[in-house]
């Protein structure tokens, strides 16, 4: 009688075991989870303030309609934190891609990579707009 | 012996109960709290979003404002601005899918604004370029509905005062004056400054000009003219940083 009891006891503990498994494997995919999506979302913001500063005194347009590639990037390297790879693209209203050079400072390789497009109007007296597309990762 | 079987029964059962409550209330309160953060967190996120979002279309619109008067107070049409906005509103529709976005502007007409722009170059020492029109922008998604009124004012302001000393030794005028470049009310920089001078009825361009910039969107600026009459007319052509033409006229006489 007294094995039988310690049996089940046995049992109880098992299960309390499982349980306890599988909470904390909840928990942490959970948190895991959240923080990439936090990361995502905190470098889209990022890039947008970016892109909003340069373009709150037209500086991003004159760099464009200027056709001024490097000191986009020399921009865009000294306003994003230290660690972050970039890849910008500009395309005209009929969405052709009007940078002739390359604005980055990096390949990307297997990161998770962000993408912040955004709506660039210039303030040259003949009137364009471009899109621009930052693409963003944090270098590992 | 039966009765200690039944004590020991009982007991297993209340540490069975224990167990499976407690089992129970962490699986309970680890979902909640995943649950609940995880909402924290995207309600925090998609705020900064649209924030970020209205932001990006507010300096858009500005942007396309001072183009827009760029443009104008150089000869182009006024109702380049209405097209102009139109344009950039379209763009924002096609490429903000985040939800559904609605720009909807209107232009100042008044006495002074005329399709949202207004042109005021006086002859008293007051030059003003100026465009106005107030926006409300709407954005629908599945959870949130979000209404901004909103105005962008861009006006560029010139105020030009001056005097004139006869040079003794052969009659010709030194003018002297004062000009102070305002953006928005606060002091900005000029990119470029022309000044004509009236002789027999027509401007003549200056062409000795001496320019002292002091940094605070005042300038001195200097020059000579040969003029019988007792007053010198002036007419001040300025381009700010912007590209924004203004221009002003002023009387000078002798100090």
């Amino acid at each position: 009688m007294s094995k039988r009891n310690s049996g089940q006891i046995r049992i109880i503990e098992a299960f309390l075991a499982i349980f306890i498994i599988f909470s904390a494997i909840t928990i942490s995919a959970g948190l895991t989870t959240k923080s990439t999506a936090t990361e995502n979302s905190n470098l889209a913001s990022v890039g947008l303030q970016v892109l909003l500063q340069l373009d709150a005194d037209g500086s991003l347009s004159a760099y464009i309609d200027a056709g001024d590639w490097s000191g986009m990037r020399e921009a865009l390297n000294l306003l994003l934190p230290v660690g972050v790879s970039f890849n910008l693209t500009v395309y005209n209203a009929e969405m052709r891609q009007i940078n002739t050079e390359t604005v980055s400072n990096g390949a990307f390789s297997g990161q998770e990579i962000t993408l912040v497009e955004y709506v660039c109007a210039s303030r040259n007296p003949e009137f364009r707009y471009y899109v621009v597309r930052l693409y963003l990762a944090v270098a590992k | 012996m039966k009765k200690f079987n039944e004590i020991f029964r009982a007991k297993s059962s209340g540490q069975l109960l224990i167990v499976a409550a407690l089992a129970i209330a962490i699986l309970i309160a680890s979902t909640t709290m995943y649950v609940y953060e995880l909402t924290e967190e995207k309600q925090a996120q998609k705020d900064g979003t649209i924030g970020d979002i209205v932001l990006a279309i507010k300096t858009g619109l500005r942007n396309t404002v001072i183009s827009a008067l760029a443009n104008a107070s150089k000869g182009g049409e006024k109702t380049v601005l209405a097209k102009n906005l139109e344009t950039l509103s379209s763009a924002y529709r096609r490429v903000y899918q985040y939800g559904i976005c609605q720009i909807s502007h209107k232009l100042l007409n008044s006495s002074e604004y005329e399709s949202g722009i207004k042109l005021s170059w006086t002859n008293i020492g007051l030059g003003i370029s100026s465009a106005h029109v107030a926006f409300t922008l709407k954005i629908f998604d599945l959870t949130s509905n979000i209404t901004v009124d909103d105005a962008v004012n861009v006006t560029t302001a010139i105020i030009v005062g001056g005097y004139y000393t006869v040079n003794g030794s052969n009659g010709t005028k030194r003018v002297s004056l004062t000009c102070h470049v305002l953006n928005e009310e606060k002091p900005a920089q000029a990119k470029n400054i022309t000044i004509y001078y009236e002789g027999f009825g027509v401007w003549i361009p200056i062409s000795d000009l001496s320019t002292i910039e002091w940094g605070n969107g005042t300038y001195n600026l200097s020059f000579t003219v040969a003029n019988a009459s007792d007053t010198v007319h002036v007419s001040v052509h300025l381009t700010d940083a912007r590209s924004i033409f203004v221009m002003a006229n002023a009387t000078c006489s002798q100090a």
